[in-house]
């Protein structure tokens, strides 16, 4: 159970990373303690913070959070985060997911389903999401984890050369290993016994959450003229991802 | 001595004419053949184990049984290890290849259609806008590795095509630069209040007065001109001599001329195209002001001065007799730069 923190901040450090989730008894007393624009003011703050956290794509963790800005709310801690997800839902049309239950990490996706067709305006897209989808998708083709020279093969081929400087992406081994999967959209997992060290590619906690199976498999499927059910196992596992992302789920 | 009875045992104990090996685990294998078999042996297994390591693509691809030949070469060595050492390098072959046993394993999940990322890479790079160049020559060598060129947009138009296959939060970014969050001042709002008003009396007005103010203006500018004319005309005439004020405005016919006369050359000093002064005499002339003077005049101070007339003057000094002082009877200001 965690006491009531007092102001100093030597006990914040301490305490924020021992912070516990109070119960609700005493999130209802801590509630009664405080007037309702107070809790309001303090959720506002949340909600700005992952806004700006969010530019970079980078998650937030709830220690971070708690130390930075709720501070002394910490006791009404998962009330400002209930009104913070509906608010996201409600004024953004954004959905706050807990990516990693055990380390409590959060990111915001879309809670609108993405479009079927590309958007009919011209609008600027990211070249980023072009290489990510490559990876992603050679990955996914391939049963869910590849070796890392498939990837760097296949980059290649697509003239992106991890060991250049490429036009578009600059650096393209730091953007693949470092940034992506700081963002979760990738995991570069070391493989054990390898000499020289080489890694494995996953989809990362973002990608599992941001990123349409079915619909990776639907533009494979364009580009090889042929059913995207022909992948049978890879067609059940995207029909089968896209039912439970479906399904409305509330994260703490 | 040793070696040649080692050479007499030796077929006895393996059967084998090309090695001789140290019985399993009794002899010490000071022998030199030995250690040089064991040394081979290690070398061999160290050999294996680099080939798996280093052609892990060649191994991987369904096309080829080098994983097979590798074990069965392993096999080979396996029946001529007997110390520890050796073992312990075909442990490590092992876990080898059977790392790639496992991963080649995993090559059979896409079951159904296989997925080569070459062929990937194919249709990607066609999606892309991939511009093959027709070469006759280089074409089947190369065929699409090293040819064509990419369009500049080309990850732009990937990026598009698969944008609706991501779930991502559109960024929230500032507006740039602040905005009051509350209402504007009053004071706005006051102002644009008395605008309108006035706006719409002067809207009623044009109709009837419009062409009445144009003549009047008209007249006026026309007359300031002429004016303006007449006295250059003076002046260039006789540059030296000064042009008398009176003799520029008075009208021997008629008062009223005169009055306008003067009227206008108001205008004529207000703007600053003609000026004022007194000769030698301190009496009043006017010349017209030089182009490069209009300028350096704006600097000067400012004077003002009263003109007066009225008939009875005005018939005097037709008379001929000019006096300094004089009073019109109009209120017309005569601005003096």
């Amino acid at each position: 159970m965690q006491r009531q923190p007092s102001s100093s901040g030597t006990q914040e450090d301490n305490e924020d990373s021992m912070f516990t989730q109070p119960s609700t008894s005493q999130v209802q007393r801590g509630l009664e303690k405080l007037t309702p624009a107070q809790v309001d003011q303090k959720t506002s703050e949340v909600i700005q913070y992952f806004l700006v956290k969010d530019q970079k794509k980078v998650p937030v963790r709830r220690a971070d959070l708690v130390k930075h800005v709720v501070k002394d709310y910490r006791n009404i801690y998962p009330e400002i985060i209930k009104r913070a997800a509906r608010t996201f839902e409600q004024v953004f049309g954004l959905k706050l997911v807990e990516i990693d239950p055990k380390n409590h990490t959060y990111i915001l996706i879309n809670n609108l389903e993405a479009a079927d067709k590309p958007s009919p305006v011209e609008c600027p897209a990211n070249p980023k999401l072009g290489l990510l989808f490559v990876i992603l998708g050679v990955t996914f083709m391939k049963g869910g984890v590849v070796r890392e020279n498939v990837i760097w093969n296949t980059l290649k081929k697509l003239r992106v050369d991890s060991g250049e400087k490429h036009d578009e992406f600059g650096d393209v081994k730091r953007l693949v290993t470092e940034e992506f999967v700081r963002q979760r959209y990738l995991e570069y997992v070391r493989i054990p016994h390898t000499e020289p060290m080489e890694h494995e590619f996953r989809w990362g906690q973002r990608a599992d959450m941001e990123v349409s199976k079915a619909k990776i498999l639907e533009f494979m499927g364009q580009l090889h003229e042929q059913e995207p059910q022909s992948w049978t196992q890879l067609y059940r596992e995207a029909q089968a991802s896209s039912s439970s992302s479906n399904s409305s789920s509330s994260q703490r | 001595m040793r070696k040649s009875r080692r050479n007499e045992e030796a077929p006895r104990q393996n059967g084998s004419a090309d090695f001789e090996a140290s019985p399993v685990g009794l002899q010490d294998g000071h022998d030199d053949n030995d250690t040089g078999r064991r040394r081979e042996i290690r070398s061999k297994y160290r050999d294996l184990i680099n080939t798996v390591q280093q052609n892990r693509e060649d191994m991987l691809s369904p096309s080829t049984d080098k994983l097979t030949e590798v074990l069965e070469e392993a096999n080979k060595l396996f029946k001529d290890v007997r110390r520890a050492r050796e073992a312990a390098l075909d442990a490590q072959l092992l876990v080898v290849a059977t790392d790639l046993g496992k991963e080649k394993a995993s090559q059979l999940f896409s079951e159904g259609s296989a997925f080569d990322p070459t062929a990937f890479a194919e249709h990607l790079l066609s999606f892309m806008g991939l511009n093959r160049l027709e070469d006759g020559d280089g074409g089947p060598q190369n065929a699409g590795a090293a040819d064509g060129y990419l369009p500049r947009d080309a990850w732009h138009r990937l990026s598009r095509r698969v944008e609706c296959c991501f779930r991502t939060a559109p960024s929230f970014h500032y507006m740039m630069g602040s905005f009051h969050a509350e209402p504007p001042a009053p004071k706005q709002r006051t102002e644009r209040q008395r605008k309108a008003p006035s706006k719409e009396a002067k809207r009623i007005m044009p109709t009837q007065l419009k062409k009445m103010e144009e003549s009047h203006q008209e007249a006026t500018e026309k007359e300031v001109e002429r004016i303006l004319g007449y006295l250059k005309t003076y002046h260039q005439d006789d540059p030296t001599s000064p042009i008398s004020y009176y003799e520029f405005v008075v009208d021997p016919n008629s008062f009223a001329r005169t009055v306008e006369n003067i009227f206008h050359t108001s205008f004529l000093i207000r703007d600053g195209l003609a000026r004022m002064y007194l000769d030698s005499d301190k009496l009043p002339c006017i010349a017209p002001v030089e182009e490069g003077d209009i300028e350096a005049a704006s600097s000067s101070s400012r004077k003002q001065c009263i003109i007066s007339i009225s008939p009875k003057i005005w018939k005097v000094r037709y008379k001929a007799c000019f006096s300094f002082f004089i009073i019109l009877s109009s209120t017309i200001f005569l601005c003096q730069k």
